[in-house]
C-alpha cells in the first residue's frame, strides 16, 4: 500500500517537472491562499485573545443603568434630573436584587463645568468620578499601592482619592503619591491609592474606550463629589451581576425598583458588558469574513491554475493516457495519477503558505507582543484546504483523462 | 488461442456511418507469428485494436484463450490487456519523461508488483532486447532502433501470450527493421504469439502465416 502511493507520487512529481512555469504560478496562487486562511484562523483568534483581555478590565459582569433620555412620554420627558438619587440608591443597596453581587453610584462632574485638578503647579485633565466602595472590585480594577474606599470614606464624605496611573503621572511625577495631597477645585484631597495600568490598545485603536482613557481617572467618594457639587444626584449605576448571563436580569431587577419608585417620572435603560462582548465577537466574526473572502479568492485563483494545468497537461499527455490504458491501467488509476499530480501541486502550495504564514505571524507576534501565534488546529484546517483544492480543481481534468478511449488517446496527433 | 467470428465494425464520421470490419472471422492459433497486410485505409489496425481488447465491436463474438471479450468490462479489459497481451506500436510510445527501465517497469505498477521484484524482471527484460546497458537513458537519448528494443522489453515484461505490433518497422531503417524482426523470431520461438500489421512484404515474410485485409475483409489467408 505504501509502495503503491510512493509510487504514484514519484510519478506525479516527475510529471510537474514538464510545465515548471505554470505549476509555480499555482503553487503561488495556493500559498497566498493558505498564507490569507492562517492569517484569517490566527488574527481572529489573537483579536478576540486581546478584546477578551480587555474587556475583561471592565468587568466581564458589569452592567449599568441609567435614566433613558430617549424617553418618548411627554410628561416625563420634561423632567430634569438624573433620575437617581440616594434614596433610590439606599433601596437598591439592601438585597432587592438577587441576580446583582454588588453596585456603585457612580457621580460625574457637571457637563461644560471643568474642574481644575492641581498639585503645586503641576496640572491633571483626568476623568474625576465620584464612586462608592464596591466600584473598584465590579470593574476589576487593582489597587497597586495604598487602599481601596472604605465605607467611613463614604458616610463622612472624606476628602480622598485613588488615582489612575497617569494622574499619578501628571500630578507627581515618579515619585510615590500616597498620603499627598492635592487640590480638585478648592478643596484639598490627600491620596489613598493608585490604580494599576488597563490596557486599552484594541479598544482606542477601534475608537471604543469611550473617549476616555481608564489610566488617566480620579476617584473619590460619591458621597464628597455630590457635596463639592452641593446636590444628591447619582448619574448612573454600575453594579455586578452574579453571572454574565445574568447580567440583563440584574439590570431589569434595578430598573424594577427604581419604577416603582420613580416610574411616573422617569423611564430607565441599561447596559451590560454581555451586550459588548456580543458586538466584539460580531465585529471580529465580521472581520474573519472578510479574511475568509479574501482567502476563497486566492484559493480559487490558484484552483483554477491547477485546473488549467491539469487540462493542458491531459490534452499534451493524451497518447501516455491511451499508452497506459493499452498496458492496463484502470480508469480509477488514471484518475488517481492525475489527482494526484494536483494535490500535490496544491499541498506544495499549502506548505509553502504555512511556511509563510507562520512566519509572518511569529515576526508579527514579536514585534507587536500580541500572541498571534498560529494553533495546531489553523495548520491543520489549512493543510485540509489545500488537499481539498487540489481534488476539487484536478477532479474534471483527471474524469476527463479517465474516460478516453484507448484507442482514440493512441491515435492523438 | 484467437478465435473471431463475424466481426463487423463501423465509426460515425459526422452523419455517415463508415463500415471498418465489414464480416472477419479468423482463428490463430498459440504460438503462430502471423502478418497482416493490406492497403491503407483497409481495417488493418482497427482489427489489431479489436484483437488487442482495446477496440469494442458492433456485432461478431470474440474468444482470447478462452475467455469472452465481447463481453468484458472495461476494468476485465484493463486486465487482460495488463496480463495477457504486450503491444508494439509504430512510434515506440515511451514516456518521455521517465528512463528506459522506468517506462518497462509500468505495466508491473497496473500489477501492483513490489518494486525491488518490477526493477529485477524490468532489468530482465532489457537484457532480453540487448538494450539493458541503457537502462537508464532518456527515451530522447535513445535511437528508434533502441526505443522499439524498450517498447519491447515493455509488451514482455508481463510475460503475455500474445504480442500485437501495429507497423514495429514503420519507423525504422530496413537494417533496423531486420534486427527487430531477429527478435520477433526468438519470442515466437521462444512460444509468444505474435500478430503484426505492416505493409512492407520483406517484413511480412518473417511471419509464419500472411492475413491480406481489402476492405474490411479477408482476401487472402494463407494459413487458414
Ligand atoms: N476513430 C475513427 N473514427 C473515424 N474513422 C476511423 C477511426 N479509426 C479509423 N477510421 C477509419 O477507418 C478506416 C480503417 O482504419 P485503419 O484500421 O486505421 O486502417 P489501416 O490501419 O489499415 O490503414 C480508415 O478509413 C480510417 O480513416
Ligand atoms: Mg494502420
Amino acid at each position: 500500500m505504501l509502495n503503491f502511493f510512493i509510487d504514484r507520487f514519484s510519478q506525479a512529481l516527475f510529471a510537474l517537472k514538464d510545465n515548471l512555469r505554470r505549476t509555480l504560478l499555482s503553487i503561488l496562487g495556493i500559498a497566498v491562499g493558505i498564507a490569507a486562511v492562517m492569517a484569517v484562523g490566527t488574527i481572529s483568534k489573537g483579536g478576540n485573545y486581546l478584546v477578551f483581555s480587555e474587556l475583561e478590565t471592565f468587568g466581564l459582569n458589569s452592567l449599568w443603568v441609567f435614566r433613558d433620555r430617549a424617553d418618548k412620554n411627554p410628561n416625563r420627558m420634561i423632567r430634569e434630573g438624573t433620575g437617581i438619587n440616594n434614596d433610590d440608591y439606599q433601596a437598591l443597596s439592601s438585597d432587592c436584587c438577587p441576580a446583582v453581587r454588588r453596585i456603585s453610584a457612580i457621580v460625574s462632574g457637571s457637563r461644560g463645568k471643568r474642574i481644575i485638578i492641581q498639585a503645586n503647579n503641576r496640572y491633571s485633565n483626568a476623568q474625576l468620578q465620584g464612586v462608592d466602595t464596591a466600584l473598584t472590585t465590579i470593574a476589576n480594577d487593582v489597587i497597586v499601592q495604598g487602599r481601596p474606599f472604605r465605607v467611613r470614606d463614604m458616610t463622612s464624605r472624606r476628602a480622598v482619592a485613588i488615582l489612575g496611573p497617569m494622574a499619578v503621572e501628571d500630578l507627581f511625577g515618579a515619585a510615590s503619591p500616597i498620603g499627598r495631597e492635592f487640590r480638585i477645585g478648592n478643596r484639598k484631597f490627600t491620596v489613598i491609592g493608585v490604580l494599576e495600568t488597563k490596557s486599552r490598545d484594541f479598544l482606542a485603536s477601534i475608537g471604543s474606550a469611550g473617549g476616555q482613557d481608564a489610566n488617566n481617572r480620579i476617584l473619590i467618594p460619591y458621597t464628597t463629589f455630590q457635596q463639592m457639587q452641593g446636590h444628591k444626584k447619582i448619574n448612573y449605576l454600575q453594579a455586578e451581576a452574579v453571572t454574565q448571563a445574568q447580567a440583563s436580569v440584574a439590570a431589569e431587577q434595578l430598573i424594577a425598583v427604581l419604577k416603582r419608585h420613580n416610574g411616573r417620572n422617569f423611564a430607565y435603560k441599561s447596559d451590560t458588558m454581555d451586550t459588548y462582548i456580543n458586538t466584539t465577537q460580531r465585529i471580529l466574526d465580521g472581520v474573519a469574513m472578510i479574511g475568509i473572502v479574501a482567502a476563497s479568492v486566492s484559493l480559487l485563483v490558484g484552483g483554477m491554475g491547477i485546473m488549467n494545468i491539469m487540462s493542458t497537461s491531459v490534452l499534451e499527455r493524451t497518447r501516455e493516457i491511451g499508452l497506459r490504458k493499452a498496458i492496463g491501467a484502470r480508469r480509477r488509476d488514471i484518475m488517481l495519477q492525475f489527482l494526484l499530480e494536483a494535490v500535490v501541486i496544491s499541498t506544495m502550495g499549502g506548505i509553502i503558505g504555512l511556511t509563510l504564514g507562520t512566519g509572518a505571524s511569529i515576526i508579527l507576534a514579536e514585534l507587536t507582543g500580541f500572541p498571534l501565534t498560529p494553533s495546531v488546529t489553523v495548520i491543520i484546517i489549512a493543510l485540509i484546504v489545500s488537499v481539498a483544492v487540489g481534488i476539487i480543481s484536478g477532479y474534471l481534468p483527471a474524469r476527463r483523462a479517465a474516460r478516453l478511449h484507448p484507442v482514440e488517446a493512441l491515435r492523438y496527433e | 488461442m484467437i478465435n473471431l467470428t463475424g466481426i463487423h465494425k463501423s465509426y460515425s464520421v459526422g452523419e455517415v456511418l463508415l463500415p471498418v470490419l465489414r464480416g472477419v472471422s479468423l482463428n490463430v492459433n498459440a504460438g503462430e507469428f502471423v502478418a497482416i497486410m493490406g492497403p491503407s485505409g483497409s481495417g488493418k489496425t482497427t482489427l489489431l485494436n479489436v484483437i488487442g481488447c482495446l477496440d469494442d465491436v458492433d456485432t461478431g463474438t470474440y474468444t482470447l484463450a478462452g475467455e469472452t471479450v465481447d463481453q468484458a468490462s472495461d476494468d476485465d479489459l484493463a486486465r487482460i490487456r495488463n496480463q495477457h497481451i504486450g503491444f508494439v506500436f509504430q512510434l515506440f510510445n515511451l514516456i518521455p519523461r521517465i528512463s528506459a527501465l522506468r517506462n518497462v517497469e509500468l505495466p508491473m505498477i497496473y500489477t501492483g508488483e513490489h518494486p525491488a521484484e518490477r526493477r529485477k524482471r524490468a532489468l530482465q527484460a532489457l537484457q532480453r532486447m540487448n538494450i539493458a546497458d541503457r537502462a537508464d537513458h532518456a527515451p530522447s537519448q535513445l535511437s528508434g532502433g533502441q526505443q522499439q528494443r524498450v517498447a519491447i522489453a515493455r509488451a514482455l515484461v508481463n510475460n503475455p501470450e500474445l504480442l500485437v505490433a501495429d507497423e514495429p518497422t514503420g519507423s525504422l531503417d530496413s537494417a533496423t527493421g531486420h534486427e527487430i524482426m531477429m527478435l520477433f523470431h526468438e519470442l515466437n520461438q521462444a512460444g509468444t504469439t505474435i500478430l503484426m500489421v505492416t505493409h512492407e512484404e520483406e517484413i511480412a515474410a518473417h511471419a509464419g502465416r500472411i492475413i491480406r485485409l481489402k476492405d474490411g475483409l479477408i482476401a487472402n489467408d494463407d494459413g487458414a
